[in-house]
C-alpha cells in the first residue's frame, strides 16, 4: 500500500518528468487508436457485411489455366513438329470444348449446396427473323433486308468486327462449330424462374411490363415478352404470334406467342451494341421450360448444313447456359468452392463470385488504409518505445541515491522496482485513457477523411488507365445491369459495373480496440520500466550511499 | 547473553588482498553505548556496514541473540532489528522529516498500535524537532537537524541496536553534547547504541570502546 503512496507522491513530485513521459504516450496512444480503429472499421465492415451478404456464384471455365496444362502437356509429351499444329487443334478444340458445362453437369453440383443456399439459371439461344418480323434497328443498317440472309448464309456464325483469322481453317475444324455463338437477329432468353430474371435485370425498375402479362414460371407453353420498341417497329401486340427461324437452318421455325410487351427505360441511350442480337429491343424473354422445349425439339429435328468443302454439320440450335448458384453466406459459398471439386468438377474450372469479388473491391481503400494504419501505428510504437526507454534511464540516474537510501533502510530490491513500476504504469495509463478518449473522438473524422483521400487516389489510377486505354476501368457505362450474353465490349477490362467504394465508417472505436490499447499500455509500462528494472537490480546500497559520500 | 556477537568477522574486498576486517571477535549488551575507533582507514565504516548487513563479511559469524544472521534476510534485518544512523545521514531530501520517519515504518512492515503519524512526530519532538520543523522538507533542515532526523528514523520502528556512523561529525559542541545525550537517553531504555566515531569525546562518553587496527597486507 505504502509502495502506491509512494509512487503517487514521487509522480505529482516529478511533474515536468512524468509530464514529458506523459505527452509522449498520449501521442502513441493518439495514434494507436486511430489506426487501430482504423483497422478495426475495416474489419467491421468486411465481417458485418459479408455475415448479411448474399452471395452469387457461377462455375467458370479457367482459360488461361486449361492453356497453360496444355503447354505443359504438348512440351514435355512430344517434340516432333509435325505434331504441333494437331496439337493446336486438339488445343483449341480442348479450351472450347472445356468451357461449357452442360444443365445436368450444373444440377449435379447442386449437391455442394446448403440449406438455404438456392440456384437459378437461363439459356440463350439466337434466333433469326422470318417474314413478317424485322428486328429493331434494321433501318439503320443499310442492307438490313440481305443483313438475316447473310447471316443465315455464313452460318450465322458470329464476326467480330476485324480481321481475326482465316474463315477456311476456322470450317475445317468442325468439332468448333457447336461452340460458336450463332448470331441471329434475336436473343431469346429462357429463365428458369422470374428469380434468374430478377438478377438479370437488377431491381432497379428499370424494366416494367407495359401491356400484357408476365410469361408464366412453369409453363413450357411458348410464350414470351418482348420489348415495347420491338413491337411498335413491327406493329405487334399481346395475343399475337411471332415466327423465328433457326439462324443455321431457315426452314426450322418456331412460332412464340407474346403474352406481354415490356418497357426498358434504360435502352434508348445504347450505342454500344452494334450487333441487333445485342441490342435490348431484340431480347425476347420466355421461361427455361419453353426454351428448352425449342431446344430439343431443334435436336430432334437434327437437320444439318453443308459447307463449301461439302462437309455436312449439325444445324440444331445451342443455347448459351448461364447457371448462378446463391448462397445463404459467404461461408456456404466457400465451402461449396471447396466441394464442388470432390464432386467431380475438373480443376480447370473455376468457383467464382463476381459480387463477392465487388464486394471486396468496396473495401480496397479502407484495406489499404487499414494496412498503412497499422505500419504507422508500429513505427509510432517503436519510436515512443525507445524515446520512454531513454527517458526512464535518465530519470533512474538521477534517482540512483533513492535507490540507494531505500534499499539501505530495508527495502527490498523488488519493491523499490515496483514502486518505480507503478509510477510508470499511473502515469501511462493517465496518458493513455486522455489519449483513447481523443482517439475514440477523432478517429471516425480522421479515418473518413483519410478514406476519402484514399478512394481520391484509386480513382486517379482510374484516370490514369484512362489515359492510357481511353476509358476509366469503372466507368458507370449504360449496359451495366442489362442481360449480357457475350456482348463484346462487355467486361473487356474487368468490371463494367461502377465501382462503389466503402467510403465512410460510422464507429471505429470499440471495446476490442480499447483492449488492443490497455495491450499497449501494458507494452509501454514494461518497455519503459524494463530499463528501470534491471538497473535497480543490478544496484548496490553501499556502493550508492559510498559514492555519494 | 550479548544481542549482538562477533565472531572472527574478516572482511576484504573483492579486488584488494588487504584485510580491511582481521578476525574480529566483539560482543555488544544491550543498554549500553559502545563506539568503535580507529584511524582513518582502519575499517570503521566497513564495520558498521558488515553490523548492518549491507556488506557480508568475507569470513567468521555475526549472532543476533545466538542466531546466525545470515539466516535472517538482509533488508528485513536492516528494517527490524537495527537503525542505522549515516555519516551522511542519507535522508531522501525531497521528502519532509515526518514523510522520512514515516517512510522507515512502512518499510519495517511492523505494526503499531497507534497511528504512524502520531510516533513519528513522537520521535521528532524526542529528538529535537518541533512540529514544524517536523514538516518542513529536509533539504530545508541544518545538519543538525537532519541528524536528529536521522536518528528519529533509525528508532521509527524501535530497534534493538542502533548503528550509528560519525553522527556528531558535522555537527557543533552543543549539538554534538545533545545527541550524545539522547544516545544515552536510548541506551537507558535498554537499547544497544554502536557508535563508529573518531571523536575522543564520543568515545568518553560511552561504557565500551572498541579500538581498530590499520589492517596488515595479507601474505
Amino acid at each position: 500500500m505504502y509502495i502506491l503512496k509512494n509512487a503517487v507522491k514521487s509522480i505529482t513530485r516529478n511533474k515536468l518528468r512524468n509530464i514529458l513521459i506523459g505527452v509522449i504516450v498520449l501521442i502513441i496512444s493518439v495514434s494507436a487508436c486511430v489506426s487501430l480503429s482504423i483497422r478495426e472499421a475495416a474489419e467491421v465492415a468486411k465481417e458485418g457485411t459479408l455475415s448479411n451478404l448474399q452471395v452469387t456464384g457461377t462455375i467458370s471455365f479457367n482459360r488461361q489455366k486449361a492453356m497453360e496444362e496444355m503447354k505443359k502437356d504438348t512440351s514435355s509429351s512430344s517434340s516432333s513438329s509435325s505434331s504441333n499444329k494437331t496439337d493446336k487443334s486438339k488445343f483449341d478444340f480442348d479450351i472450347l470444348q472445356g468451357s461449357s458445362l452442360k444443365l445436368s453437369d450444373y444440377m449435379k453440383y447442386t449437391k455442394a449446396l446448403k440449406s438455404g443456399d438456392s440456384y437459378y439459371y437461363s439459356g440463350a439461344v439466337s434466333l433469326n427473323a422470318t417474314g413478317s418480323i424485322l428486328p429493331y434497328g434494321t433501318s439503320e443498317d443499310d442492307d438490313d433486308s440481305s443483313s438475316s440472309k447473310s447471316d443465315s448464309s455464313n452460318n450465322g456464325f458470329m464476326q467480330p468486327p476485324g480481321d481475326f483469322g482465316d474463315n477456311n481453317s476456322q470450317s475445317n475444324t468442325p468439332s468448333r462449330q457447336p461452340f460458336q455463338v450463332n448470331q441471329g437477329d434475336f436473343s431469346i432468353t429462357g429463365y428458369s424462374s422470374y428469380k434468374a430474371m430478377l438478377s438479370m435485370f437488377g431491381d432497379d425498375g428499370s424494366y416494367k411490363i407495359t401491356k400484357g402479362k408476365m410469361f408464366d414460371e412453369e409453363s413450357d407453353a411458348l410464350e414470351c415478352i418482348i420489348s415495347n420498341e420491338l413491337a411498335t417497329y413491327n406493329s405487334l401486340k399481346v395475343g399475337d404470334t411471332i415466327k423465328l427461324s433457326n439462324p443455321e437452318y431457315e426452314k426450322e421455325t418456331y412460332k412464340l406467342k407474346i403474352v406481354g410487351i415490356y418497357k426498358n427505360s434504360d435502352s434508348s441511350s445504347e450505342e454500344n451494341n452494334r450487333f441487333r442480337m445485342n441490342d435490348p429491343a431484340n431480347n425476347i424473354y420466355m421461361n427455361y421450360n419453353a426454351l428448352s422445349k425449342i431446344i430439343s425439339k431443334s435436336a430432334k429435328a437434327n437437320n444439318k448444313t453443308t459447307d463449301s468443302d461439302g462437309n455436312k454439320t449439325s444445324a440444331k440450335l445451342t443455347q448459351n447456359l448461364a447457371f448462378t448458384y446463391t448462397f445463404k453466406s459467404v461461408d456456404n459459398y466457400n465451402a461449396f468452392a471447396k466441394k464442388v471439386y470432390k464432386l467431380g468438377l475438373s480443376d480447370k474450372y473455376s468457383v467464382n463470385s463476381s459480387d463477392l469479388q465487388q464486394y471486396e473491391n468496396s473495401l480496397l481503400p479502407l484495406n489499404t488504409l487499414s494496412n498503412t494504419a497499422i505500419w504507422f501505428f508500429l513505427i509510432v510504437l517503436a519510436v515512443g518505445g525507445i524515446i520512454l526507454i531513454t527517458l526512464n534511464i535518465f530519470n533512474l540516474r538521477e534517482r540512483k541515491y533513492e535507490v540507494g537510501v531505500l534499499t539501505a533502510i530495508g527495502m527490498k530490491k523488488a519493491k523499490v522496482a515496483l514502486q518505480f513500476v507503478t509510477e510508470i504504469f499511473i502515469v501511462t495509463f493517465i496518458a493513455l485513457i486522455i489519449g483513447t478518449s481523443i482517439g475514440a473522438a477523432v478517429s471516425v473524422p480522421v479515418t473518413n477523411t483519410l478514406l476519402s483521400s484514399q478512394i481520391q487516389s484509386s480513382q486517379s489510377t482510374g484516370d490514369s488507365v484512362k489515359e492510357n486505354f481511353g476509358f476509366k476501368p469503372d466507368d458507370n457505362n449504360s449496359s451495366s445491369n442489362k442481360p449480357d450474353f457475350g456482348g463484346p465490349m462487355s467486361s473487356m477490362f474487368g468490371q463494367s459495373k461502377a465501382q462503389n467504394y466503402v467510403d465512410s465508417v460510422s464507429s471505429a472505436t470499440n471495446l476490442f480496440v480499447i483492449m488492443e490499447l490497455i495491450l499497449v499500455g501494458l507494452f509501454l509500462t514494461i518497455i519503459a520500466s524494463l530499463a528501470a528494472l534491471i538497473s535497480i537490480m543490478r544496484y548496490e546500497p553501499l556502493k550508492i550511499l559510498s559514492n555519494r559520500t | 547473553m550479548s544481542i549482538l556477537k562477533l565472531e572472527n568477522i574478516s572482511y576484504h574486498y573483492d579486488k584488494g588482498k588487504v584485510e580491511v576486517l582481521d578476525n574480529l571477535n566483539m560482543d555488544f549488551d544491550e543498554g549500553k553505548i559502545y563506539t568503535i575507533v580507529g584511524k582513518s582507514g582502519a575499517g570503521k565504516t566497513t564495520l558498521l556496514s558488515v553490523l548492518s548487513s549491507l556488506a557480508a563479511p568475507t569470513g567468521g559469524k555475526i549472532f543476533l541473540n545466538d542466531k546466525d544472521i545470515t539466516k535472517i534476510d538482509r533488508y528485513k534485518f536492516r528494517s527490524k532489528y537495527v537503525g542505522v544512523i549515516f555519516q551522511s545521514f542519507n535522508l531522501l531530501t525531497h521528502l519532509t522529516a515526518l514523510e522520512n520517519v514515516i517512510l522507515s515504518m512502512d518499510i519495517s512492515g511492523k505494526k503499531f498500535d497507534r497511528p504512524k503519524k502520531e510516533i513519528a512526530l513522537e520521535l521528532l519532538k524526542k529528538v529535537g524537532l518541533d512540529e514544524d520543523e517536523s514538516r518542513r522538507r529536509v533539504l530545508k533542515l541544518s545538519g543538525g537537524q537532519q541528524q536528529r532526523v536521522a536518528i528519529a528514523r533509525a528508532l521509527s520502528y524501535d530497534p534493538d541496536i542502533i548503528l550509528a556512523d560519525e553522527p556528531t561529525g558535522n555537527l557543533d559542541g552543543e549539538t554534538q553534547d545533545e545527541i550524545i545525550g539522547i544516545f544515552r537517553m536510548l541506551a537507558d531504555e535498554g537499547k544497544c547504541v554502536i557508535i563508529v566515531t573518531h571523536s575522543p569525546d564520543v568515545a568518553k562518553a560511552s561504557d565500551i570502546t572498541y579500538e581498530l587496527k590499520k589492517p596488515s597486507k595479507a601474505s
